[in-house]
């Protein structure tokens, strides 16, 4: 499958979803003016990606400086579809990763992992 | 036109922006990167700088999607373009404070008031747990917002939202609200 690739702009993240490296990450800020309509090709892109492996494991990096609440409500809808996977039988990790002087994405971070069910969700803090 | 008046009042009022005028996504990110590098370059604690940078992307994306006012709406501009106030500042005890107005049509208002009301009367696990709730609860997929907004800057005050309706005439009124930030 080809890769999933965003470039960040000021209001939204760098994606890039690349299944030969198996490397999954989400990085930047987060409060586009239509959230809906700029994550629903990587909703999308998921959906058929997500069809097409079997027991291989996918583990995601995300890193976001600041999201607002419709990028919450969105990236809430993203946990709760990796979880209907992991329920399914995918092995699915999600690293929350937030730089150590950023408590409020440290909290973000706990409040999701409390939310998540089947996945595992790393809260990894990093410094400079 | 003399803006002394204005000039002076802001200062009385500890005003550090005051934007008054049409507000589309491309304005909400200059204003909000404007004030985060402001705030950093006057060494605030990096958790004020994110709540007053939050609650400020709120409150103007609210004017971008709710603002009755608008002054144009061509596909030319990204998105729309709304009329709208905000305004960012300090309070006598140095905590900022960050406000919003705009024109809302007087059919929204009582919803509007209903909603800030019920916050109004949470406490902060309250507030945390209705959060969460709504952030789960099955949403219409095209509509803009979550309507996550108001809680989230629940969450961010110090104190009660403070908010005020006035009606306007024409079906429409004016709404104001100001967020104290911890």
């Amino acid at each position: 499958m080809t890769k999933y690739s965003v470039q960040a702009t000021t209001s939204s993240p760098y994606i890039n979803f690349d299944p030969d490296s198996k490397s999954f990450e989400i990085k930047g800020e987060s409060y586009p003016e239509n959230c809906w309509a700029f994550y629903s090709p990587m909703f999308d892109w998921l959906k058929s990606y997500f069809s097409s492996i079997n027991g291989s494991p996918v583990e995601i990096d995300m890193e976001i400086v600041y999201f607002n609440s419709s990028s919450s409500k969105t990236f809430m809808d993203f946990f709760e579809m990796l979880d209907d996977q992991a329920e399914l039988g995918k092995n699915i990790v999600v690293n929350w990763r937030y730089h150590e002087e950023n408590e409020s994405a440290m909290e973000c971070g706990e409040e999701f992992m409390e939310d998540v069910e089947r996945i595992k969700f790393n809260l990894v803090e990093f410094t400079d | 036109m003399s803006l002394f008046k204005y000039y002076d009042e802001m200062q009385r009022e500890g005003v550090i922006l005051y934007f008054n005028g049409p507000v589309s996504q491309p304005v909400v990110e200059s204003i909000a990167e404007l004030m985060r590098t402001k705030m950093r370059a006057e060494e605030a604690k990096m958790g004020s700088v994110q709540r007053v940078f939050a609650v400020l992307v709120e409150q103007m994306q609210n004017i971008v999607r709710y603002s009755s006012e608008r002054h144009m709406d061509s596909p030319k501009f990204q998105g729309e373009m709304a009329h709208g106030q905000v305004v960012v500042g300090r309070e006598e005890d140095g905590r900022f404070f960050v406000a919003c107005g705009n024109r809302i049509l007087a059919e929204d208002s009582g919803g509007l008031a209903e909603q800030i009301d019920l916050l109004q009367s949470m406490n902060r696990d309250e507030l945390k747990a209705y959060y969460k709730e709504r952030r789960k609860a099955p949403d219409c997929a095209t509509h803009k917002g979550a309507g996550l907004g108001f809680v989230e800057m629940a969450r961010k005050a110090a104190q009660p939202l403070a908010y005020d309706i006035v009606p306007m005439g024409g079906g429409t009124s004016f709404f104001s609200m100001k967020v104290v930030t911890q």
